[in-house]
């Protein structure tokens, strides 16, 4: 038996949708459901209890006997135990429904169900009124409902949840020996609590099922819990350090300016008097097609375009060519591009990765303090890598690279972050995962950003300032 | 003009050869402030010329660069390179006498018209700084008074030095002041400053003298480092293919091979080079090196005799006069030898193959950086100077090899050296002619045959104790140290 789930979109009442589902539950397959707080995970299992308007697509080969855990569940029958109280036009005082009645009426399997009781210890309440019962007592009791109702499939929406560790165990032991018999949707909040016998994991992102994952893939198993560490951890991104703080800045001069810009190669003029002006606090995204000058423009604010000396440029304070040293420049910026990953080509470890950030080098050549290390352990810890931090750099997968690179670039809390098509060359995954770092990144610091991306899908929330280059007529 | 080395005392000879020194970071705590706000002006617009100037004015300094009026009218890549780049570029006329600094960056061979063309329009006080001392040392170049002369060496090709800059660290760098033209006292500021602007100090650099500098280099460049890499080159695949190896084989393991046992010599020294051996194998290299070594102990002492009384410069100089005809002759004759001519083949060698199948590569190497440090040590050249002359630049050129072949390497070098290594190729290809008769193919190409593994523990003792007692071992491990603290990455 199989469900299948196509394109499938989903309204429930206009508070939330869900998109384009496509999905597949096979036999002897068992899912964890994971993404962010509001993501679709519990609508999307819902939806398969059958909950929602189906506005579009289909759901196919759902089975009779559905298993469900949830919060929604388990409010819904509170909420209707307390209507029936509400109801009742007597005036004597109702004790609602008793948890053995919850249980047994309608049970179709009533051994289970006593083995349940027995193992969760609740003898002592069945002849309690379920609506009485505590958060923790009454979800075991939907647990119990779920399990002894000769299920087809089970839809288990966070059962792990306020169970302390032997009732944890002694649950997942039990989903464990119904592998051959049912499969399992879970949704999960954390990687690991992901029970073993799990084949398969999903993530969800704004109602999309974004990912499909098998498990014993571990290069995208590592990806997805990385995603996901970033995307709901708690944790800030570091402060910048003390001591090696960047000098200020004037409040009143803008960050950069750039007057009349011409960058040319021989006769051909690649920007042609181009002005612009980057204000302090300012986000801007620089688009164009290829081969239209947006890197070569971004070098010449770096410092890295030799022409920077031949035009008026005005960066951090400095006329370009006036005495002013690289390093004085690149010290008020992080950079992060595809070619900085090419010459990243060092034998160094990620701490030190990050750590070179705060010397704007690339390998790191100088003695990091004690300081530089505690700072670049908080970015890892950030990045979920914290077990990695002595593994060469070479070593990590290419997205890998890539946030480590953004982490360098933000480590020294630049006034000035340069994003050059941060996800270039990324699959999906990857680019989900940059973007949330970048996301983390300007929500929690003062830093502007110039972002370069072809991909209209790959917005950063926050950027409201946009430049955009043409094909120049070679 | 007459050699100024032969014009000085024994006594000062010998400590102007003694003089090196590695410099430490915090001797630069002053950066570029002693060229801070100081016209500079390059003559020279090639490798080194236009990278040492990127460097420069990426650190904050004012650069220019000044070409013959002919390279300017005909558009020459020189004025390219400059124009390109964003650079002021004028005649000697009209940036000369403007420079407070004049950094020549021409090949040697053009050093002593160029300097007699710009010296009379330099300022009175100005400097002049060289990246090598061929031209005061053995050409004698009297340089006016009031000039201050200086040499600052970047020790790696000028691609290398822009390179590394950019990452943020530097290239090894050698600089020295002409005592004879100090006038203002400022050379070793000024030497120090220019080391910072092009990141020289960050991967250390070492204070030595114009001799020490041409007298060791010459000495490095003409026995190990180049000389030693095509003799062996053209003997060992000569042999292989006499032996019948696959003529891609061949020519592949000595094209990349070469740069992967110095790997090995970069971060360990000889003995790490031998240490990626296996026992038998490490032996049988020792053994082949010491017969190596005292076969060619006598043209590696010829060579230096010749560098310190000047009759090797003497022999160039005149080939120079002779509109090059020896060295354009060699050059063609390289291009057309079997190994030159052979593409590496399409086929697959590990790392440790290349180790396993060139023992007598990695013999050759040993035999080479010994006899080179030995005889420079001997000629009064102090120890540091000799390990970078000799072991520290072997992968260097190594690398170019791997790049290109012998062509590529001879394209990198200078002419001087060129014309050196083609001098002791010529002797010592003959020189090693019985030697390679009793070479076979377990040495070179197909490895030791995996029946004689077994090794004499009192000779592993002896051989791991030789490896390891050899002088530039000891400095070796010194100056590497302090490499890496300067260069802690890992």
């Amino acid at each position: 038996m199989t469900i299948t789930v196509e394109n499938l979109s989903v309204d429930f009442d206009q508070r939330f949708q869900l998109h384009n589902i496509n999905w597949a539950i096979e036999d002897q397959h068992h899912w964890v459901i994971t993404g962010t707080n509001g993501a679709g995970k519990s609508a999307l299992a819902a939806s398969l209890a059958g909950a929602g308007d189906i506005t579009d697509g289909q759901i196919s080969g759902l089975p009779e006997r559905i298993g469900v855990v949830s919060f929604e569940a388990q409010e819904e029958l509170i909420d209707k135990e307390r209507k029936k109280d509400d109801a009742d036009i007597m005036d004597i005082i109702s004790e609602g429904t008793p948890v053995r009645d919850i249980i047994f009426n309608d049970c179709l399997d009533p051994d289970t169900a006593h083995a349940m009781i027995a193992k969760f210890e609740l003898e002592y309440i069945l002849d309690r009124a379920f609506r009485k019962l505590s958060t923790g007592e009454s979800r075991k009791v939907m647990i119990i409902r779920a399990l002894s109702c000769k299920p087809q499939l089970l839809l288990l929406d966070e059962p792990f949840d306020g169970l302390d560790a032997d009732t944890l165990a002694m649950l997942q032991g039990y989903l464990n020996e119904l592998v051959t018999k049912v499969p399992m949707v879970l949704i999960l909040n954390r990687f690991d609590e992901i029970p073993e016998f799990i084949t398969h994991i999903a993530y969800m992102d704004q109602g999309e099922l974004q990912h499909q994952v098998d498990k014993s893939d571990q290069e995208a198993y590592d990806n997805l819990y990385q995603l996901l560490h970033i995307k709901t951890s708690d944790l800030d991104i570091p402060e910048a350090e003390a001591e090696s703080a960047i000098p200020k800045l004037p409040m009143d001069q803008p960050l950069v300016k750039l007057t009349d810009l011409t960058i040319k190669y021989d006769e051909f003029k690649l920007i042609d008097q181009l002005n612009w002006t980057i204000e302090r606090n300012q986000h801007w995204q620089l688009s164009g097609p290829n081969g239209s000058g947006k890197t070569a423009i971004l070098s010449i604010i770096n410092g890295d375009h030799p022409q920077c000396y031949t035009n008026d440029i005005f960066v951090f304070g400095f006329k370009r060519g006036s005495g002013e040293s690289i390093w004085q420049i690149k010290q008020f910026i992080g950079y992060v591009s595809t070619a900085l990953q090419w010459e990243y080509r060092v034998q160094i470890s990620l701490r030190n990765v990050i750590i070179s950030g705060f010397h704007d080098s690339i390998g790191l050549y100088t003695k990091a303090s004690d300081q530089e290390k505690k700072i670049a352990d908080q970015w890892l810890a950030v990045l979920g890598m914290s077990d990695r931090a002595d593994t060469p750099f070479q070593k990590l997968s290419y997205g890998d690279q890539r946030l480590l690179l953004i982490a360098r670039a933000m480590v020294k809390h630049p006034p000035l972050l340069i994003l050059d098509e941060p996800c270039l060359g990324l699959d999906d995954m990857n680019r989900q995962l940059v973007l949330a770092l970048i996301e983390k990144i300007c929500s929690g610091s003062e830093t502007s950003v110039i972002y370069v991306n072809h991909h209209a899908e790959d917005k950063i929330a926050g950027i409201d300032n946009f430049l955009a280059l043409e094909q120049r007529q070679k | 003009m007459a050699n100024y080395f032969n014009t000085l005392p024994l006594r000062e000879q010998l400590e102007q050869l003694a003089k090196c020194r590695f410099m430490h970071l915090d001797e630069f705590t002053d950066g570029v402030d002693a060229l801070k706000g100081k016209k500079i002006v390059v003559i020279g617009c090639g490798a080194q010329g236009l990278n040492q100037g990127l460097n420069l004015r990426d650190s904050g300094l004012d650069v220019s660069y000044t070409l013959r009026a002919a390279a300017i009218a005909e558009k020459r890549q020189s004025w390219k390179n400059a124009t390109d780049n964003g650079f002021t570029v004028g005649t000697y006329e009209e940036l000369i006498p403007t420079a407070d600094v004049v950094l020549n960056l021409t090949p040697d061979k053009q050093h002593t018209p160029v300097v007699n063309a710009v010296m009379p329009l330099m300022k009175q006080g100005a400097c002049l700084s060289y990246s090598h001392g061929f031209n005061i040392v053995e050409e004698g170049m009297q340089i006016r008074d009031d000039l201050t002369v200086i040499m600052v060496a970047p020790k790696c090709p000028g691609s290398e030095v822009r390179a590394e800059y950019v990452r943020g660290f530097g290239v090894p760098t050698l600089i020295a002041v002409h005592e004879d033209n100090d006038p203002q006292g400022e050379g070793l500021a000024m030497a120090k400053a220019y080391a910072v602007g092009t990141g020289g100090h960050k991967a250390g650099v070492l204070m030595s003298s114009f001799i020490a500098e041409v007298k060791s280099d010459l000495m490095g460049e003409q026995t190990i480092l180049c000389g030693m890499l095509q003799t062996g080159s053209l003997l060992c695949y000569d042999k292989m293919i006499a032996e019948g190896v696959d003529a891609g084989y061949a020519s592949k393991l000595i094209q990349f091979g070469w740069e992967t046992i110095t790997e090995a010599l970069k971060y360990g020294g000889v003995t790490n080079m031998l240490d990626r051996l296996s026992n038998p194998a490490k032996i049988k290299a020792f053994d082949l090196s010491e017969e190596l070594k005292v076969i060619m102990r006598p043209l590696y002492n010829k060579h230096q005799d010749d560098i310190m009384d000047g009759t090797f410069s003497s022999t160039m100089m005149a080939d120079w006069a002779n509109d090059d005809v020896n060295l354009l002759g060699w050059r063609a004759d390289t291009a057309e030898t079997a190994f030159e001519k052979m593409p590496a083949g399409d086929v697959e060698i590990s790392e440790q193959e290349y180790f396993d199948h060139g023992i007598l590569m990695v013999a050759m190497v040993k035999a080479g950086v010994e006899l080179a440090f030995e005889t420079m040590t001997a000629a009064g050249i102090i120890a540091d100077s000799a390990y970078y002359e000799s072991l520290h630049e072997t992968p260097l050129i190594a690398n170019t090899i791997a790049r290109k072949k012998l062509y590529e390497m001879n394209a990198t070098i200078s002419d001087t050296a060129e014309y050196g290594c083609y001098l002791y190729n010529h002797a010592c290809l003959p020189l090693l002619g019985d030697f390679m008769k009793d070479i076979s193919t377990d040495v070179i190409g197909r490895g030791l045959s995996m029946d004689d593994t077994g090794v004499d523990n009192a000779r592993l003792i002896e051989v791991n104790a030789a490896l390891r007692a050899h002088p530039v071992e000891a400095i070796g491990s010194e100056l590497r140290g302090y490499m890496a603290d300067m260069k802690k990455i890992v």
